[in-house]
């Protein structure tokens, strides 16, 4: 083994990279970007997760224990009507409705007896708790938020209180449902997209470099026929992959699938469709493979930390949030476990659909125009 | 031949071509006359690819006027009128050559049967039958240009572009290739092709001799020899090129 020659080696790694401001740049935002999500994502508790709360109490007892709960974990709104609040949670507006029954105070103090001046014990009383457990990283928060308001109460009082809770579900057949349920929508997503992506990104690139989009430019196939060309084969490539990750979720997770098998596989294509307009979209900042490539980590952490794979969209940073709804891949997710979790329909599902649709005719759009542009 | 009679197929008007400090044309200005079989010949670098990629629609000129086909280049009214065959092979290499040619003839809107038919007869004349399975990843140099040149032929074009197509080819498919060039000329077809072989441009009609992106000289070889007195083209075109260094 000779040095001059390894080191010769060496040096024409470097040269490369110092032919490429692009790549270098790459190689050193990319890193600080995923540790900067990471951290941001990763580093917060789920917070200000959505609850509605009714109280019918007639004394303040309620009103104690609402003040005691704690307003970052919980967003709390108001409602004066039992089923409204249901109803919330139902459409997935809240996680839980939280209703204190009309003599939460009398039943929860130390009564008078009916005859003579003796103090009998409390009756004892029961906070309702109507809870959408599809989310259980939410759901828990709605939990230990509630016992600790319940501890600070007793703290307070210094006695301890006769309250109980009754959790209802609002959605019975995922009560149980472990996290599996929750992720296997995240990852499917999360794997198509990234697939898709990459996939479509060295197609492009290949046909850019190649020279073969070139010919397909000066025949008369248009930008517009290209793209949606891809489109198609792309789609239909996710419809199959969208089937075998569907039954490996079922036959080997046994996950949960309540809604229709349908509409979430065509969530599915419709996520894969997104991915792939916007590998096409990529491969013109990229002149060679190489540089493809380095673009994946742009794509791969943001979808992996803040489409709601792992950690609730809710819950991130007030300022990382508006970046989760411009990615397709989170209304993908949340459409999919709406379905398979909640067994919503079209009718609940269409504004995910329409938004994925959006997403796939603006990328669409522009990656036709960017065509178009470098043509002329 | 009398060009200025005739009806112009493509013409540049003091087309120049930046890309940043490197010029790649200068001002070139020449025409092709409807059914010529013109020749581009240049050193490397000389600006060849860049015109034809000009023509196309491909780049857009920094400066200078381009009419293809009556058309801006960026029309796309006349792209099934023209046949291309860029410089780099430029096929989908994991495909077969029959389906590369497939795939194409599609795009140009052949049906099934007349696509079958071309697709069998340009497969002989670029003596490729055989090899008609295998896939372009494949081939030798020489053959992929060949499958390369087989896909340009196939529309039925007013306006054949060919950048370099005899590069790498034995000389008996040369001479093969010249003579259906020829044969195409003479239904009417109008042929713009480059080229680094001096004895080939003798089958052109004219030649136009470019150099740094200037057109240097143009007209029929013989013009071209008797204007630089040289035994052959090779010898007048480096003739021509030291004489336009000197000026
Ligand atoms: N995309 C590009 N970016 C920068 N410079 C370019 C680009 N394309 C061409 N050039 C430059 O333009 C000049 C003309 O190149 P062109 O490819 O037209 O030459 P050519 O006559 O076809 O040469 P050859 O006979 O070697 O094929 C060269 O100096 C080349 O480096
Ligand atoms: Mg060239």
């Amino acid at each position: 083994m000779s040095l001059k020659r390894t080191l010769a080696i060496t040096k024409k790694q470097f040269l490369s990279i110092g032919h490429d401001p692009r790549s270098l740049a790459l190689m050193i935002l990319a890193p600080i970007m995923a540790m900067l999500i990471f951290g941001f994502a990763f580093g917060t508790q789920p917070e200000h997760v959505k609850v509605v709360i009714v109280n019918h109490d007639h004394g303040t007892l309620a009103s104690q224990f609402i003040n005691k709960i704690n307003h970052t974990d919980l967003d709390i709104t108001t409602s004066t009507n039992k089923s409204e609040a249901k109803n919330q949670v139902k459409n997935g507006q809240s996680v839980a409705a939280i209703i204190f029954p009309n003599d939460f105070t009398a039943d929860a103090l130390p009564r008078l007896a009916p005859r003579g001046g003796q103090l009998l014990p409390p009756k004892g009383t029961k906070i309702t708790v109507f809870l959408d457990t599809t989310d259980q990283q939410l759901s828990a928060v709605v939990n230990s938020s509630l016992a600790a308001a319940s501890q600070k109460m007793e703290s307070g009082s210094g006695s301890s209180l006769p309250i109980t809770f009754s959790t209802d579900y609002a959605f019975p057949k995922a009560k149980d449902a472990g996290y599996i349920n929750y992720f296997a929508a995240g990852i499917m997503v999360f794997a198509i997209t990234v697939f898709t992506t990459l996939l479509t990104l060295l197609a492009f690139v290949g046909e850019r470099t190649s020279g073969t989009l070139d010919r397909l430019r000066i025949t008369p196939a248009n930008e517009t026929e290209i793209v949606v060309g891809y489109e198609l084969a792309f789609g239909a490539i996710a419809a199959v992959q969208g089937i075998l990750l569907l039954a490996v979720a079922y036959f080997v997770y046994h996950i949960l699938i309540i809604g229709s098998v349908f509409l979430a596989g065509l969530l599915i294509v419709l996520t894969a469709i997104d991915a792939q307009i916007i590998g096409v979209l990529i491969s013109a900042a990229a002149k060679r493979e190489s540089q493809a490539v380095q673009f994946l980590p742009f794509i791969i952490f943001p979808v992996f930390l803040l489409s709601g794979i792992f950690i609730p969209v809710q819950s991130l940073p007030n300022w990382l949030r508006p970046f989760s709804y411009v990615l397709p891949t989170t209304w993908a997710i949340d459409g999919i476990r709406d379905v398979l979790l909640r067994g919503w329909g079209l009718s609940h599902i269409w504004p995910h659909l329409l938004i994925l649709l959006g997403f796939a005719v603006i990328l669409s759009t522009l990656a036709i125009v960017g065509l178009k542009r470098n043509r002329q | 031949m009398n060009t200025d009679s005739q009806k112009k197929t493509l013409t540049f008007d003091n087309v120049s071509k930046t890309y940043g400090d490197i010029t790649a044309l200068n001002k070139l200005s020449f025409s092709i006359a409807e059914g010529e079989l013109y020749g581009l010949i240049g050193p490397n670098g000389a600006g060849k690819t860049t015109s034809i990629r000009l023509l196309l629609g491909l780049e857009r000129p920094s400066e200078g006027r381009i009419e293809i086909l009556g058309h801006s280049p960026s029309n796309r009214a006349h792209y099934s009128e023209i046949g291309y065959m860029p410089q780099e092979t430029s096929l989908y290499i994991e495909l077969t050559v029959e389906e590369n040619l497939e795939l194409f003839g599609r795009l140009y809107g052949l049906d099934r049967s007349a696509l079958k038919n071309k697709i069998s007869e340009l497969l002989a004349f670029v003596e490729l039958t055989e090899r008609r399975k295998t896939v372009v990843a494949n081939l030798s140099g020489g053959m992929k240009h060949r499958a390369s040149l087989a896909v340009a032929l196939l529309p039925e074009p007013k306006l054949l572009i060919l950048d370099e197509p005899t590069v790498g080819v034995d000389p008996e498919l040369r001479q093969g290739f010249w003579s259906r060039f020829a044969e195409m000329q003479k239904k009417g077809i109008t042929i713009l092709i480059t080229t680094h072989y001096m004895d080939e441009a003798a089958h052109c009609h004219r030649v136009g001799l470019i150099s740094s992106g200037h057109l240097i000289a143009q007209g029929t070889p013989n013009a071209l020899l008797k204007e630089s007195q040289a035994k052959n083209l090779e010898e007048a075109f480096l003739k021509l090129i030291k004489r336009e260094a000197i000026k």
